[in-house]
């Protein structure tokens, strides 16, 4: 077969008929996949509220449909007796380290945090992308792996205690230790955790009304 | 303040070429001369300005409005390249001097992966928009200091590696591999930058 | 035989990586840890495979004036269809990769090989090449991104090698994807220089 010639409407109709099989086969396509995406965002979102509220809990439960206030949303978690086993949050910091923070808290309904987990974040890998798992591990986990510095350098192990598992924003002042707070930032990273802790006492608020954080701040803007 | 904001942190902190990897091509291509780099650079934000706007008024009056989503990477690139082919066409009737000394650069453009890229980030409000509210006006300033950085990258890039011609170096180093390595402690060096624009934030009381 | 060659040829004489140093926005960005580099990789060989077959295809069929356009149409449709799978079938994967999936459009090596190959050769030569190609360009991506890995999280493909107190950051974060592949290039070179 020879070669199409170059002349106008060659080129208008070869162009023109290409764009048009190329976007219908995209259309069908995204018609197909538009399923599986939306069953897989949803599939994300269930799977976090059962990890921040339940944890390794194996338990009958129900959410509730979602509703949205001010940016944050909500669902509410019952058990089968309909009793409210807590209530997960999402809520966005905009000034992490890379950009916004998108976190995910569960309170249980006197606000103790059951759990949390990192929904979006654009920290850099290695250092503020640790939000992850830092917020959760032990107390002893840090004093455990600086105990080999430690004794190089000769300096007392301090445990440092960054687990908000169990806290409750509204009694304890969950601000970076930095800032006189209880919870020790990822190391090197401390707008990270700074943003991280804002986007949890901000989810916390919501539901409850005020943090501990917000009296101290209140009363240092006051003086 | 939060447009300044803006401005240093998309030039020097997150660097589109040596912390976001966007424009590598030609920040390796071009880059062994200083008046070849400033040319690249300028011929860059020129494109990368308009484009973002064109790209940011399609996103959001057609392809949101019909749910047509799906078309924007196939449409995007269209539209930089019918772009650049009328840009090159306007210039050269318009401003011959300006053509001259832009026109090689802009073939290069359509395929610069940082105009796409950046059009896709406004497009979707997914750049760091310093806790504005990401839209046209945020967009366009984000576009501007992004391309700034990028010549600026490319620029100081340039002036080195016009010394390093003059220096012997070991045979398997020569070419790509140094170049390569260079951009790494310039990469090293603008990490110096990273945390400054919560500086300026705290230091502003934002 | 001569197809076989053709694979081989995109492999080694014509890495898109090592040798054409072709694409280096994805190689620097996406390889963070070997899976990554891996997973974008053959990302790039599918849209590459894809838009070979149907440019050979067409070919005839395309006026000279219009190749450039109807060639963009053509890898923008295959890089959208990617995107649509992958964000359906591996979401994580998706989101590690993020906006470089788009840009794999603007993917010099997709382009170049239509331009060079596809646009003279026949059907099976271009998937030849296109596989030959999309392997030397995963055999450097995952390269990359397994010697990262290893020095800057101490681990391969999420294994852990060493203790977390020795991993080098910096080997992950952006100046060390320049210095690893230029390091890379320079082993490759004086292998090169060596057979000469």
């Amino acid at each position: 077969m020879k070669k199409l010639e170059s002349n106008i409407a060659n080129m208008a109709i070869v162009l023109t008929a290409i764009a048009i099989v190329a976007g219908g086969l995209l259309a069908w396509v995204n018609n197909v996949t538009a399923g599986p995406i939306e069953q897989i965002n949803n599939q994300a979102i269930e799977n976090g509220i059962k990890s921040v509220i339940l944890g390794d809990r194996n338990i009958e439960f129900r959410v509730e449909d979602p509703t949205e206030k001010e940016g944050f949303i909500f669902h509410n978690v019952y058990d089968t007796k309909d009793n409210l086993l807590g209530t997960a949050v999402e809520s966005t910091d905009k000034n992490g380290f890379g950009g916004a923070l998108k976190v995910m808290v569960g309170f249980d309904p006197e606000g103790v945090i059951l759990g949390y987990t990192v929904l979006e974040h654009s920290e850099t890998p290695g250092l503020g992308a640790k939000a992850d798992g830092w917020f959760r591990q032990p107390a002893t986990a840090q004093a455990e792996q600086s105990a080999v510095v430690d004794v190089l350098l000769g300096a007392p192990g301090k445990p440092g205690n960054h687990n908000i598992i169990g806290m409750n924003p509204g009694d304890d002042l969950m601000t970076v230790s930095k800032d006189g707070g209880q919870v020790d930032a990822i190391t090197a990273s401390t707008i990270t955790s700074k943003a991280f802790l804002r986007a949890v006492n901000a989810a916390y608020k919501a539901v409850f009304g005020y943090t501990a954080a917000d009296a101290v701040s209140g009363a240092s803007s006051q003086n | 303040m939060e447009y300044f904001l803006i401005f240093i942190a998309a030039i020097f902190v997150n660097n589109i070429v040596l912390s976001q990897f966007l424009g590598i091509c030609p920040f390796l291509g071009v880059s062994k001369k200083i008046s070849t780099a400033a040319g690249m650079g300028l011929a860059v934000t020129f494109v990368l300005t308009i484009a973002v706007i064109v790209t940011y008024a399609l996103q959001n009056w057609v392809l949101n409005p019909y749910g047509l989503g799906y078309l924007q990477t196939i449409l995007f690139i269209l539209v930089i390249a019918g772009l650049v082919q009328m840009l090159e066409i306007i210039l050269k009737k318009v401003s011959p001097s300006l053509y001259q000394a832009l026109g090689i650069f802009l073939p290069l453009i359509t395929t610069n992966c940082c105009i796409l890229g950046v059009s896709i980030l406004v497009a979707n409000a997914t750049y760091n928009a310093q806790g504005l509210e990401p839209n046209l006006l945020t967009g366009v300033i984000y576009a501007i200091a992004t391309s700034i950085g990028f010549a600026l990258a490319l620029i100081i890039f340039a002036g080195i590696r016009e010394q390093l011609a003059k220096v012997r170096i070991p045979k398997s180093m020569e070419g790509m591999a140094i170049a390569l390595i260079t951009a790494g402690l310039l990469a090293l060096a603008f990490m110096g930058f990273s945390g400054v624009d919560h500086g300026i934030a705290v230091a502003a009381g934002l | 035989m001569n197809y076989f060659k053709t694979i081989i040829n995109g492999i080694v004489k014509e890495n898109p990586t090592f040798v054409l140093l072709l694409g280096m926005c994805p190689t620097l960005a996406t390889t963070t840890s070997a899976v990554n580099g891996l997973g974008m990789g053959v990302a790039t060989m599918f849209v590459l495979i894809c838009s070979n077959t149907f440019i050979s295809l067409l070919k005839n069929l395309i006026p000279d004036g219009v190749r450039i356009p109807c060639y963009i149409v053509v890898i923008a449709s295959f890089v959208t269809l990617l995107q649509m799978l992958m964000q359906a079938y591996v979401p994580d994967l998706y989101k590690t990769l993020g906006i470089f999936i788009p840009l794999i459009v603007v993917n010099c090596i997709i382009l170049g090989r239509a331009e060079a190959f596809a646009a003279k050769n026949n059907v099976l030569a271009s998937i030849c090449d296109g596989v030959g190609i999309g392997i030397g360009f995963t055999i450097a991506l995952t390269l990359l991104g397994f010697v990262r890995e290893l020095l800057g999280n101490g681990a391969v493909f999420g294994y852990r090698i060493f203790p977390e107190s020795m991993n080098m950051l910096v080997f992950v974060l952006a100046p060390g994807a320049f210095i690893t592949l230029g390091l890379l290039m320079a082993i490759v070179n004086s292998v090169k220089n060596r057979k000469a």
